[in-house]
């Protein structure tokens, strides 16, 4: 092999392969990094055998996960060795290590481009290979190899061009979509479609040509909206050689999946290929893979078929079913491994078809029979792919009766030692739960979670909740599994699944006994879960009175057998703990004294607890057990809740939450919250239309389990404040309301703010704004802030306040990669009203391309609603995207442009480059366009640290001592953008120490625009530097003067962007 | 489609990592290690099927076989039939044993770059170019001749070499 003539590569490796542990590893792999890092400083003195040696160290090294820093520039010089081996390790360690860092790159750009336009196929193929893995992105390299692909000298070169067809998909991945559309899909596919037609052409040109077809159709589906083009496919199908039919069957998928209605011609012809392989075994024993002919073929076949809705021909349908019994019945499980998968693989391709075309229902029960048969087979794969396909046909059609007799096999599948074959039949489980068999399914998942694995037992939960829940034969049944499941995998269960316990619980009273009874049993286990212990207390507390006749149940065991749970729970236990406390205390007539005097000395102790919360209900509950009569009002049972859907089966709906909801919900509630206090004195609701507590806890479904015990807790303050309704309404008098609110007032605000203290900051001025009312207004809105600096704040960081008036915030957060960048506006709403008629318009400049997701109407009530913005980077520009922000809130309607901070320098990226990197390209960009000098004045005037650090804020790395003249500066970074991809720029700053006023810009890039539009980009910098560039210590005698553009007035604005 | 193919041996070494997405270098430790944590844990005997949404996203396949020291794991969308992957696995590693053979993880820690080469003759940009090992055969050898003949002669001109100076 190539690489048996390098001794020291070898005895390197075995001596690494020898080493006892991590530590000698790391130890042994320093030291040999260290003597290459020696070597390579001395670099005149190495041979290019030895530079390769020592390359072929690093990769070995790279490979064992080490962080090779140093050696590039060596790795890539070799590239232009004249030697094949050197050559290649030069390729490959370029392709390795520099994925990261393109820019290196262009230091060999010639040498690649000389590879590849020179006629040693050899070298175009080594060129290629890396140019596929490091998907270097100079468009003008692929200008070229487009030029001599074109160059009709080339035409008979079949393994250049096929070698060609490679590089250029594989780029096709890289190089921007705009790009292909224009210069490849419209000259480059017609080409391709030759060499796939032409029949000269050898058989390995022809299949990577339909591949490289199927790539940029990908691209751009316009490419085979030739004429005719269905009638060629039709008869590429004809194709004798298997290794280009499969290759064009792929493209077929590619081409029906998007739009099969051109290409009902190839049904017959599809059906014909699977005859010929499975009827006629028509196949060269190359491509006969353990017996089975050409499998791949038969699946790919069978897939395209699956595009086609329905075979309306009855000889085509009857031919092709034909050929598919054959293949269901002449499969058989074998013991050869590959024998079996290849034989299943076109098996289970041959179900999924027979599904999909609604055979006859015999057909179809015969498939469910082999699946059955599947399910219980030795073979791992086969019993896996089993489970999904029923899986699959449960959907399709109504043979759930059938699979449901193999119902008893799938549960042992429960128990395979497989985890995916666990899974799958979970999964199954579910799907083919029904009213007739949830008994047997869901307890059979209760049993198995005690042995599940944790890998599963949290979906094993769900699935078991929402399974009781949706098929619960009668309510008793469904409070045992959830019971049980607490019990069992209390980790796993969500408050979710216990508030629904109770909300089922409370509106239906034959419950109520047989829930408090299981509760209690519980509570006698040795240890229990905490959310069991939430659940019971709050069941026990609500009903515990209605087992009062019962052993064990009277209501001091009950207090006693909670309360020794108590030192064991955390604080927001604690807290519905103490609730329960009251609720016994009130049930308990005549009192009992010493239980009185039991709780209430829990009362006494925690009315110091540092908790407010537990502060707040031991305080109120003491007074309230003061009241004597008027207890058992204030806290009577809770009232029926009024009917919604499931929380639980809402997430399993819609997994993903959209977080704007949720904060919309948390504020909502936030809201509330003061509002019921004001509902008592004024005006009385309709009894129980106001739960917004629990409705909102119910809603809220994947909240952390912190700011669930935070809405629990608030939950129980507003069963106070419910209850307190009821007592309004039967008339008590109002000193008694008074000293209520007295007591439910002021706790009321701590709560709160625990509340608005998680949420995202809304400050006290806005508070104080928020209280103005709604239509005494200005005619204009003025905006709080200056928007010009937020904007050039925002230019400089990638998250802040981009504008804000009294009625709304709009905060910005962005990531930026590349040419690429997500935006995220926050669209807050300050005030007590909702904003309406909110429009959010991007009016992108032309080199951005801009989607911003659809933002709402209406924003609700103190809710913030995050709207997503995807930005792409087409060509260097300065020009800046405005946001055309409008809204009514009551009579005013308020209109503002903003400009967005996608400017220029958040597409540039540090990069550090060293002398003898920076040089050479320095050197090679000569003169304008590409390198444009210009003396600028009237600059603010900066020492060259200050200097340094505003480049530097602005993503340019400055490069200290590469000039020798210490007046300068010099700076690199690197520009992405569609059109130039990742770009390398460097700038020169010649100051005068004289006159800081003034000074000498050089910019150069490989890009004309590009290096014009950084040049103007730095000078506005430098003559205007905005108050805020954060991160520059500016001296204080400079003063920010005014921004380029005039900001303040938005129409000015406009025209000055536009 | 085929979204990527790896070669990691049983310490988790990745022997090769090729993928037909664009994916930045860290992304791609990143993934490999996620997938040898599930692979590892894996006993012998079992399907050759795993989960991968939690690693790649929704609607990603992942097979592999297990040889000897090395796992080869291919990572495909839901448009491709699993067990036809598994036989190409089978056919990429037939086909480097007959390049080496009795190919070992040794061989494949030494020629990467051949392994790179038989892969590209099977797969080609994410899909399936050839699945007969005949075939993927002669192509390598067509290439290993013209690498062989080019070996003796230097084609470069001086210019090119020329191009740090």
């Amino acid at each position: 092999m190539a690489l048996s003539g390098m001794r020291g590569l070898s005895v390197f490796i075995s001596d690494v392969r020898n080493c006892q542990n991590k530590e000698q590893e790391r130890l042994r792999v320093d030291k040999e990094l260290g003597n290459i890092r020696t070597r390579f400083k001395n670099e005149k003195g190495l041979s290019p055998y030895e530079k390769k040696k020592y390359v072929w160290k690093m990769l070995y090294i790279y490979m064992l996960g080490y962080d090779v820093d140093f050696g590039h520039m060596e790795a890539v010089s070799l590239i232009s060795a004249p030697k094949y081996p050197e050559k290649q390790v030069g390729y490959i360690a370029t392709s390795c290590l520099l994925n990261e860092n393109h820019d290196f790159l262009r230091l060999v750009i010639n040498s690649v481009r000389n590879d590849i336009i020179g006629r040693n196929e050899t070298f175009q193929c080594l060129a290629m290979t890396m140019l596929c893995y490091c998907s270097y992105k100079d468009i003008k390299l692929v200008v070229d190899i487009h030029t001599s692909f074109m160059a009709p000298n080339l035409g008979m070169n079949f393994s250049y061009l096929s070698n060609l067809l490679q590089m250029f998909q594989t780029m096709g991945l890289e190089v921007g979509w705009e790009y292909w559309r224009r210069e490849f899909a419209e000259s480059l596919a017609p080409d391709v479609q030759k060499l796939l037609i032409s029949s000269s052409c050898r058989p390995l040109v022809r299949k990577k040509a339909a591949l490289c077809l199927l790539r940029l159709f990908r691209k751009n589906p316009d490419v085979v909206n030739v004429e005719g083009w269905s009638d060629r496919m039709t008869q590429l199908l004809d194709e004798r050689d298997l290794g280009v039919l499969t290759s064009v069957t792929s493209l077929l998928v590619a081409l029906v999946s998007n739009n099969y209605d051109a290409y009902w011609s190839c049904v017959p012809k599809c059906v014909k290929i699977l005859e010929r392989l499975a009827r006629n075994n028509d196949v060269p024993p190359e491509y006969t893979y353990y017996g089975i002919p050409s499998p791949w073929l038969q699946v790919k076949t069978m897939r395209a078929l699956q595009y086609f809705p329905t075979i309306e021909d009855p000889n085509t349908r009857k031919s092709l079913f034909e050929v598919l019994q054959r293949v269901l019945m002449g499969t058989d499980v074998v013991k050869n491994v590959n024998k079996n998968n290849a034989s299943h693989a076109v098996l289970f391709e041959a179900l999924a078809l027979v599904m999909h075309l609604d055979a006859e229902k015999e057909m179809m029960s015969q498939c469910v029979a082999l699946l059955g048969k599947f399910i219980a087979v030795r073979e791992p794969n086969i019993r896996y792919l089993g489970l999904e396909n029923m899986t699959r046909m449960l959907m399709v059609t109504d043979v759930q009766d059938i699979i449901k007799r193999h119902q008893a096999q799938i549960i042992t599948s429960l128990k395979d030692p497989d985890i995916s074959i666990r899974r799958r039949a979970l999964d199954l489980l579910y799907g083919m739960c029904d009213v007739t068999n949830a008994k047997d399914i869901v307890e059979e998942l209760l049993q198995y979670l005690s042995t599940a694995d944790f890998a599963m037992r949290e979906e094993l939960a769900l699935k078991a909740a929402i399974l009781a829940e949706k098929f619960a034969p009668d309510l008793s049944w469904y409070i045992d599994v959830i019971l049980q499941l607490i019990d069992k995998a209390g980790d796993f269960v969500s408050d979710d699944i216990w508030y629904r316990v109770v909300q089922f619980v409370t509106n239906n009273e034959d419950l109520q006994p047989y829930a408090a009874a299981k509760a209690r049993e519980y509570l006698d286990k040795p240890a229990i879960h905490e959310t069991m212990v939430k659940v019971s207390a709050y069941l026990l507390g609500e009903y515990s009175h209605l087992l009062a006749r019962r052993p064990g149940c009277s209501p001091k065991e009950i207090f006693s057998i909670i309360h020794e749970k108590l030192p064991t729970v955390s604080t927001p236990t604690v807290a519905i703990l103490l609730s329960t406390y009251a609720k016994i205390l009130m049930h308990n007539h005549p009192p009992d004294p010493e239980l009185q005097g039991q709780i209430w000395a829990v009362f006494n102790k925690y009315e110091s607890c540092i908790d407010v919360e537990i502060q707040q209900r031991a305080v109120e509950y003491f007074a309230l057990c003061q009241k004597g009569a008027a207890l058992v009002d204030i806290l009577a049972e809770m009232p029926k809740f009024p009917e919604r859907q499931s929380a639980l089966i809402k997430k399993a709906e819609d997994t993903e939450v959209d977080t704007a909801e949720q904060s919309a919900i948390k504020s909502r509630a936030q809201q509330q919250q003061p509002s019921n206090a004001l509902v008592v004195t004024d005006q009385p609701p309709a009894n129980g239309s106001v739960p917004i507590g629990p409705l909102s806890l119910v809603k809220i479904p994947s909240i952390s389990s912190n700011a669930d015990a935070n809405l629990a807790d608030q939950e129980l303050t507003h069963a106070n404040g419910t209850l307190s309704k009821v007592n309004s309404q039967s008339a008590r008098p109002t000193s008694d309301l008074g000293d209520f609110l007295f007591i439910e007032g002021p706790p009321d605000a701590p709560a709160q703010e625990n509340l608005v203290s998680g949420l995202e900051s809304v400050s006290n001025a806005i508070d104080a704004l928020a209280l103005t009312p709604i239509d005494e207004q200005s005619n204009s809105v003025q905006p709080i802030g200056n928007i010009a600096e937020r904007f050039h704040a925002l230019c400089l960081k990638d998250s802040g306040v981009l504008y804000e008036d009294p009625y709304v915030q709009i905060g910005i957060k962005a990531e930026w990669r590349s040419h690429h960048g997500r935006l995220v506006l926050f669209l807050g709403n300050k005030i007590t009203s909702p904003l309406v008629s909110v429009q959010a318009v991007i009016l992108p400049p032309s080199h951005l391309k801009i989607e911003l997701s659809l933002v709402p109407e209406t924003i609700p009530p103190r809710a913030q609603v995050q709207c997503p913005l995807e930005v792409v980077n087409l060509r260097p520009s300065r020009d800046v995207a405005v946001l055309d922000f409008s809204y009514n809130c009551g009579t005013t309607m308020v209109n503002v442009k903003l400009r967005l901070p996608a400017v220029l320098n958040k597409f540039l990226q540090h990069i550090p480059l060293s002398a003898e990197e920076f040089f050479p390209q320095w050197r090679s960009l000569s003169g304008p366009p590409l390198k444009l000098q210009e003396v600028v004045r009237g600059v603010k005037p900066l020492s060259l640290p200050e200097m340094a650090n505003l480049f530097n804020s602005f993503q340019l790395t400055v490069s200290p001592g590469l000039d020798p003249n210490p007046n300068n500066l010099v700076a690199s970074t690197t520009f992405y953008s569609e059109s130039t991809r990742a770009m390398l720029c460097l700038v020169r700053m010649e100051t005068d120490p004289s006159d800081r006023t003034q000074l000498r810009m050089t910019v150069a890039s490989g890009d004309p625009t590009l290096t014009f539009e950084l040049k103007e980009f730095i000078k506005e910098q430098l003559v205007s530097i905005p108050l805020v560039s954060a991160p520059t210590p500016l001296p204080s005698q400079v003063q920010p003067t005014s921004p380029p553009v005039a900001l303040t007035d938005p129409g000015a604005m406009l025209a000055g962007l536009l | 489609m085929i979204r990527a193919v790896m070669v990691i041996n049983t310490q988790g070494k990745p022997r090769l990592a090729k993928f037909y997405d664009f994916m930045p270098v860290e992304k791609q430790q990143e993934l490999i290690r996620s997938v040898f944590v599930v692979l590892c844990s894996r006993a012998e005997n079992l399907s050759n099927f795993v989960e991968a949404d939690s690693i790649f996203g929704p609607d990603t396949r992942l097979v592999y076989k297990h040889y000897a020291t090395l796992y080869f794991v291919f990572v495909f969308d839901d448009s491709e039939n699993e067990l036809a992957m598994l036989d190409l696995i089978q056919v990429f590693v037939e086909t480097l044993d007959k390049c080496f053979r009795n190919v070992c993880e040794l061989d494949i820690v030494f020629n990467f770059s051949k392994m790179h080469m038989v892969l590209n003759e099977i797969i080609f940009g994410g899909q399936v170019l050839e699945t007969s090992s005949t075939e993927v055969m002669k192509a390598v050898e067509e290439i290993t001749k013209l690498e062989k003949a080019s070996n003796a002669i230097s084609l470069v001109p001086r210019s090119v070499s020329s191009w740090q100076s």
